[in-house]
Parts: C-alpha cells; structure tokens; sequence
C-alpha cells in the first residue's frame, strides 16, 4: 500500500516534472517560432508550435536513448562528442555544423591549456620573483 | 451343338463377344499360374461349357496350353450366364477376362487392352495359324471394345509405363509379329486393330500416342522488336524512372491482350516507344485503342497505386504529393466526360492525365505515367502492414532520420512539379517534350551494374508476391530503388557503427545497435526473442549460444 503510494506519488512526480519540461520546450520553441516568424513575414499558428514542441520533446527522447546507445556500445559511461558526431550523420549541414563546433571547442580547450600552463609558469616566476623581491626588500629593510 | 455352328457362320456381336470369352483363358491378372492352372480347369467344367461345341472347346484347350505362360486372365465370373447376357456384358467380361499380356514382351506383364489379348496371347506362337483360330469380322466391337476401355481397368493404365518402357526397348521379335500383323488385315483378327494403337503413330489410341511437342511459331517480328526494347531500355542506365522496366516486361510479351493488369501496363510501357514496333495483334490497335489503353492501364494502375502507396508511406512528403494532385484535379473536369471510367477518385486523376498524355506523345505520357504515379503514392502514404514496407517505415520513425526523408523528398519533388505545370498548360506537348531529354539526364548513371542488382531483384519478387493485388513494373522498379537506398543506408550504419567502436569489421553487437534503432529491439524483445521467432533453426544454432556436449558452447563466447 505504502509502495503504492509511494509509487503513484514518485509517479506523479515524474509526471509533473515531464510537463514542466514540455513547457519549457514549449516556450523555447514558442519563441523561436515567432522569430522565424518575424523573419519571413508569416505567423505560425498554435497549434503548429504545439506540434513542434511536442516534436522536439520526443525526439529529445529519441536521442537521448540513442546516445546512451552508441556511447555503451563504444564500451563508455560517458557520453561523448563522438556519440553526438554519429547521431548528427544523416543530415549533412548539421553533421558539418557540428564538427566544426567540435574542432573550435578542442582548439579552445588546447588553447586554454596553453594558456593555463603559461599561467602556471608565470605564476610560479611571479611568485618566485615577489617572494625574492619581498625577501629582498626585507633584507633591504 | 447346331447352335454353335450357326453362330460361327453368322458372326453378329453377340456371337463374337461369346466366342472371344470361349476362347480366352479364364484366368486373373494377380494369380499364379498354379491357379491359372486350375483356373482354366474350372473354367472348362462350368455349365456353359454345354454351349461350346467340340472344336471350339478343344481350341480353347490347346490355345490354353500354349498361353498358358504368358496369359493372365482374370476370372470370369459371368461365364455362366453367356446366354442371358446383353453385347455391353459380354464386352464387360471380356474386359475383365483378357490376359495382360503385352505383345512387344515375350514375359508379358500387361498391355491396355484387354481384348485383344485374346488374340495377343496366341501372338505368342510364331505361327500365322493361332492367328486365324480369332475371330474374322470382328471390328466393331473391337471398336466398341475400346471405347470401354476407357472406363476400363485402372490396373491396366498403372501397367503403362511399363508397356511403354518395353516399347522403348523396342524387342526385336516384335516387329515381325508387329510387322505382319500390320501386314494382313485388320479384320483378320482382333489383335491387329489393336497392335497399331500400342505404336506411338497410332490414331486409335490417341491418349498413348508421344505426340511431339507443340511448338508455336516463333514471331521474329516480335523478338527482334524485344531484343531492341531490351537494348534500349540497357542503354539508358540513367533514366530509370522513365523507360527501364523492360525487364519486367519481357514476361508479358507474349501474352494474349486481354483484359489483364499487367499487359496494359506492358502496353503502357511500350507505348513509350515508337507505337508501330508491337508487333502484336494488340500492336496495331494500339493506335486505334491508344485513349482507351492509357484510361484502362490507368485504371488498372489507380489499384495498384494503392497498394503501392501502402508500401510507401515514407514517400508520403505529402506536401509534394498535393500539390501534384491539385492541378491533376483540375484536369479532371475537363476530361471526365470523354472517358466512361471507374468512379475511383484516384483513377479518375489518373486517367486525366493519361488522357492529356494520349494526346502528347508516347513517352512524355509514359513519363507522367510514372511521376503520377509517384505522386499518387505520396499522397495516399498510410501505414503498411508489408515487411519491407514496415522495415523501411520503422527505421525513418525510430531513429532520427528525418533528415533522410528531407533528402529523398528532394527526389520526389523533381518529378512532381514539371508535370504539374505541364498538366495545367494548355499545350503540354511542347513544355514537357523540351523539359524530357534534360530530365532524363539529371537522375544520373546508373550507380551499380546489372549483377549487382540482381540480389535487389529476388527481393523485388518477393514483395510482388507479398502484396495483395497485382504489381505494375514501374512500382516493381520502385521498390526495387528504394531497397537499393535502404540497403546502402543499412551498410553505411554498420560501418559507422563499427567504426564507432575501434573496430573495422561489423560484428553482431553493432547489428543489434541497429535494430535497437530500429525499435525491432528494445527493452522487452532481445535480439535473441527475434533469432528465436523468426530465423529456421540452421541459422539460430550459429546465432545463439547453445552448450552442446563436453562442455562445449557454440558459437563460442
């Protein structure tokens, strides 16, 4: 009875948290509408930004699961920019769009390595500097 | 004793019939001659023996003796009541009573006429004389003897093939019995009017006769006029959608016109040809009969768009599809009362355009022919219960290849608008002519050879014969590039998937992914379920792991 309870409330809060998702895409979809709107002259109506957004919701669904997939199925726990890669390969734009996202972020994440190793090694001749500064102005002192 | 001899001067039926079952050995087919033997004794000693006059009954003694080895007789049960009987029962004993023997093989097993083996068993001697203890005039029943014979014994048929091999071999000792049988006449005795059937040029007994096989004369028009269709349809790679589907077609060539969906179809087809080259009797009309066969092919096609566009529901880029049914519809009006069609909504679309298509030229109508039908799919896309249709259906809807249905519709959207604006011109004829020969170019060459496709081809076989209704070849052709796309995506998924895990060959993990994305797999059915349910037991044994003795388990883990 309790587990039932239990269940049915988890449940429900399962069900209220789904919806408030779909809200949320809703309304994400619900603006971008208006700007494409905006854009070609031509309103959407409401029941289209419904079907979209519905749309998307499962197809979020869809690729959620396919990523779980493809991530297990290169043995990884995680999901990773590779899954993405394959899940984007049947439209061509988007496949592109994607790779070039990645080669910027991995060129970003090399720079900022550079960087943060350059930093570090400032950091450290700075910190040696000051420290021998700081111990020569003491002396100096 | 007197009464014997007035029957033997004046020989009617009845009289004959009587003489013939005197004569014969009473013996049956099956016994041994043991009982043959005794037989034949009990035979001499039955009551109607008072009626057979001295000779006679030493002839049926003598001719006993000498049958004896190779005559089988079966028992006549009637011979007590010769008198009483009718022609149609005598005949009946003597059915039952003649020896199997057959006259080509000295050890006779049987022969299909009962008969005469009355007299055959005498044939057995060499000599001419045994052939003159028969009966003279003896042709009439000879001849009512084999219309019986018919209903006769079914034994004796089943013995056929065995008499037939003997003919085969062809004894020699029987063709001078044969051959003088031949020779004397046929009323000489019972055993020549029915030698000559047992000969394969027999006209007596047709139904034994080999004839030779009948052969229709070869049309050369018409096969030569094939072999270029051929060549044509070959030498266009490219142009898939508006001439190839002659090998399809082939099939259909010689068949009669009639009434048939799938020769109107064929008809359609070469109609994209010059219309003179049909050779067949349908050829000539073609011309006269050509805004008839267009309205009927489509008609016919308006079905089997229906079953086609249940296969497609992918194709269903409805948006497309209804702008080309639009303008189709507006056609409709015009050219309705000119054809006395069926009251099919789709049909009715078709045959407008098929209409306006007579009117222009064959092969621009043969190519709207195909887009309509293309169309036609689009918009009456529903779920379809076929295998393939529902394979293809579930990969586009489970994993996220919408994306792959915006690049085919691209392919669809081609044929759809020409032909639209070319509907809805007052002159078609030069619009489409001048927008064909670029169209033929843009589909490009053909990606794969002949041999290539010639696996695609069992599967297109296959779907033809899954489906409900009669397929057209243009639909054929479709499945048949379609499969080819879904296939060539199913193999580029593997790759990558494989590629995917640092592998560079596909192994069964990576076909299970597949079908996950499928949604053939999930959660509740393993790929194991579906091995279980649907593959023959050859192939599960290499599939799932099964622990055989001494422990060990194959395919191994």
């Amino acid at each position: 009875m309790e587990e039932e309870e239990e269940g049915s409330g988890e449940e429900q809060q399962r069900f209220s948290y789904r919806q408030r998702l779909k809200a949320a895409v809703h309304y994400t979809v619900g603006c971008l509408c208006e700007e494409v709107a905006s854009d070609r002259g031509m309103p959407f109506s409401k029941q289209t930004i419904a079907a979209i957004s519905e749309l998307t919701f499962r197809q979020c669904e869809t690729f959620a699961k396919d990523l779980e997939m493809f991530a297990r199925h290169a043995k990884r726990s995680t999901i990773n920019t590779e899954d993405v890669k394959l899940l984007a390969r049947r439209s061509n734009s988007l496949l592109k769009y994607i790779t070039e996202k990645t080669e910027e972020l991995a060129q970003f994440n090399t720079e900022q390595k550079a960087k943060k190793k350059k930093k570090l090694e400032d950091d450290n001749t700075k910190s040696v500097v000051p420290a021998e500064a700081a111990a020569a102005e003491k002396d100096g002192s | 004793m007197a009464e014997s001899y007035d029957r033997e001067s004046e020989p009617t039926t009845r009289t004959l019939l009587r003489r013939v079952l005197d004569t014969a050995d009473t013996r049956t087919p099956r016994r041994r001659r043991s009982a043959r033997v005794s037989a034949q004794k009990a035979l001499l000693e039955t009551p109607s023996s008072r009626r057979l006059s001295s000779p006679t009954k030493m002839n049926v003694r003598q001719r006993s003796h000498r049958a004896r080895s190779i005559s089988r007789l079966a028992h006549v049960h009637t011979s007590g009541n010769l008198e009483e009987q009718t022609p149609r029962t005598l005949l009946k004993n003597i059915l039952l009573t003649a020896p199997e023997s057959s006259i080509m093989m000295p050890e006779s097993v049987v022969k299909p006429v009962p008969t005469p083996q009355v007299v055959q068993s005498s044939r057995r001697e060499s000599s001419r004389g045994s052939l003159e203890l028969q009966l003279p005039e003896l042709e009439p029943p000879t001849t009512l003897a084999l219309g019986l014979l018919a209903p006769g014994r079914r034994k004796q048929r089943l013995r056929l093939s065995v008499f037939q091999q003997g003919m085969d071999q062809g004894l020699p000792l029987s063709q001078e019995p044969r051959g003088n049988a031949s020779a004397s006449s046929l009323t000489s005795s019972l055993n020549l009017t029915f030698a000559t059937p047992l000969q394969p040029q027999s006209v007596q007994r047709p139904g034994l006769a080999r004839r030779p096989p009948t052969r229709r004369a070869v049309d050369v028009g018409a096969f030569l006029q094939d072999l270029r269709d051929t060549s044509l349809a070959l030498a266009s790679p490219g142009n898939t959608v508006l001439e190839d589907t002659q090998p399809f077609s082939q099939p259909l060539v010689g068949r009669s016109p009639s009434v048939y969906h799938s020769l109107p179809c064929t008809e359609a087809e070469d109609a994209e040809r010059a219309v003179s080259h049909r050779t067949q009797s349908s050829g000539p009309r073609l011309q006269n009969h050509n805004p008839r066969k267009p309205a009927q092919l489509l008609a016919a096609k308006a079905k089997k768009v229906d079953a086609l566009a249940v296969s497609f529901p992918n194709n269903s880029s409805a948006i497309s599809g209804e702008d080309g049914v639009e303008p189709l519809q507006d056609g409709v009006g015009e050219e309705a009362e000119e054809r006395m069609e069926e009251g099919l909504s789709v049909s009715k679309v078709m045959d407008t355009t098929g209409t306006q298509g007579s009117v222009r030229t064959e092969k621009s109508k043969g190519y709207r022919e195909m887009t309509e039908a293309v169309e036609a799919k689009e918009p009456e896309g529903s779920s379809g219960d076929e295998d393939i249709s529902g394979r293809t259906a579930s990969p586009e809807l489970a994993s996220s290849t919408t994306e792959f249905l915006q690049a085919r519709r691209p392919q669809f959207l081609e044929p759809a608008p020409p032909p639209s604006t070319a509907v809805l011109s007052s002159e078609p004829l030069e619009p489409l002519s001048t927008r064909l020969p670029p169209r033929a170019r843009t589909p490009g060459p053909r990606p794969r050879q002949d041999p290539h496709k010639t696996g695609l081809s069992h599967y297109v076989k296959l779907f033809s014969f899954y489906s409900k209704m009669p397929m057209e070849k243009a639909a054929l052709e479709m499945v048949e590039k379609c499969l080819d796309k879904y296939f060539q995506h199913l193999c580029d998924d593997l790759e990558v998937f494989a590629a995917h895990a640092g592998r560079k060959t596909v192994r069964p993990e990576d076909l299970e992914l597949l079908m996950r994305r499928q949604g053939l797999v999930n959660d509740q059915v393993s790929l194991h379920v579906l091995v279980e349910r649907h593959l023959p037991l050859e192939y599960r044994q290499l599939l799932i792991p099964c622990a055989f003795s001494g422990n060990s388990v194959f395919p191994a883990q």
